[in-house]
């Protein structure tokens, strides 16, 4: 059964890219948040598996998603998608419960990988 | 309508491809000042060059500049303008924290205009398949006589110019900047294209 998927970004683009490297079964699944708001409503309403966060976003930004995510005690799998690459967020995030951090633009294989090392595929 | 009108999804890619270029020089800019950059998301427009003229000439809080140009190919080129405010220029000085005899003020202020130019326009460039040279950069005087002067006399053509807002928030510090780019119209149209056939790959 492919998991429940949530991708949010502020950028189509970006969402997408995200979305075409997801395999190919899981693709009926995933919902869109583009932004932090649009997020954490789905995030509370839903049981979400898996979140691929963007985190320089207008409004709560992907830290206050992280935070958001922390306060409401979700059990789900965050993966940081970002052109913020400073090791100091990267270090920030993973603090904040993230899985792992990837940097823009994600490539496939790096996406993939990730999801395996952590159980998920 | 003007060259640069761009669709939602031309202007969500640019969006993108600048954000990401934006990520990078921030780093090079955090590693550089040993510190963390706080990172907005920059805000793009295109601006005339009638329209750009007036804007800077009314900026009377006289600014410092920094201008330095970039080529490379299929009509690939332009001039970067970092502009900054007065009060800011003192802030960049004490972040950097060179002794004061080491290396003037000015010299700092191109120092790190040239971080932030080539580290964002060498990451733009490698997204859209294309690879850019530099010249050496210019730190313009305080003098709206010279600015304007220095604009005109650029080596191409500029009908328009992406204007990317900048804000650097350094750690207590904060300071604004705003990334001009300066493109000729042959450079945008290539542009253009190139954001299609990247979003024709989605």
């Amino acid at each position: 059964m492919s998991p429940s998927v949530l991708i949010c970004d502020d950028s189509n683009m970006a969402r997408k890219q995200v979305l075409r490297s997801l395999p190919e079964e899981w693709k009926d699944s995933v919902q869109i948040a583009c932004n932090g708001a649009e997020a954490l409503t789905i995030l509370r309403d839903n049981s979400i598996e898996i979140l691929f966060l963007d985190l320089t976003m207008p409004g709560i930004d992907g830290i206050g998603v992280l935070q958001g995510i922390q306060k409401l005690k979700l059990n789900c799998s965050v993966f940081v998608i970002s052109a913020d690459i400073q090791p100091e967020m990267q270090n920030k995030v993973k603090a904040l419960g993230a899985k792992e951090f990837m940097r823009k633009p994600v490539q496939a294989d790096a996406l993939l990988n990730n999801l395996q090392l952590h159980g998920l595929l | 309508m003007n060259e640069f009108h761009l669709t939602e999804d031309q202007q969500d890619c640019l969006q993108e491809l600048i954000n990401i270029a934006m990520g990078q020089a921030s780093d090079q800019l955090a590693r550089y000042l040993d510190t963390f950059v706080y990172l907005k998301v920059p805000s793009i427009e295109s601006v005339e060059a009638k329209d750009l003229m007036k804007t800077l000439s009314q900026q009377k809080n006289t600014m410092a500049v920094v201008s330095q140009g970039f080529f490379g190919y299929e009509g690939i080129r332009g001039e970067s303008l970092l502009v900054y405010q007065e009060e800011d220029s003192g802030r960049i000085a004490d972040l950097l924290g060179y002794e004061p005899d080491e290396l003037s003020q000015d010299e700092q202020l191109i120092d790190i205009s040239s971080i932030l130019t080539t580290t964002f326009l060498n990451v733009f460039a490698q997204q859209i398949d294309n690879r850019l040279s530099y010249n050496a950069p210019k730190l313009l005087p305080n003098v709206q006589e010279i600015l304007s002067e220095h604009l005109q006399q650029m080596p191409f053509t500029w009908e328009l110019a992406l204007k990317v807002n900048i804000n650097y928030q350094v750690t207590d510090y904060s300071f604004n900047c705003n990334m001009i780019l300066l493109i000729p119209e042959t450079a945008i149209t290539n542009i253009k294209h190139v954001l299609d056939r990247i979003l024709e790959e989605y």
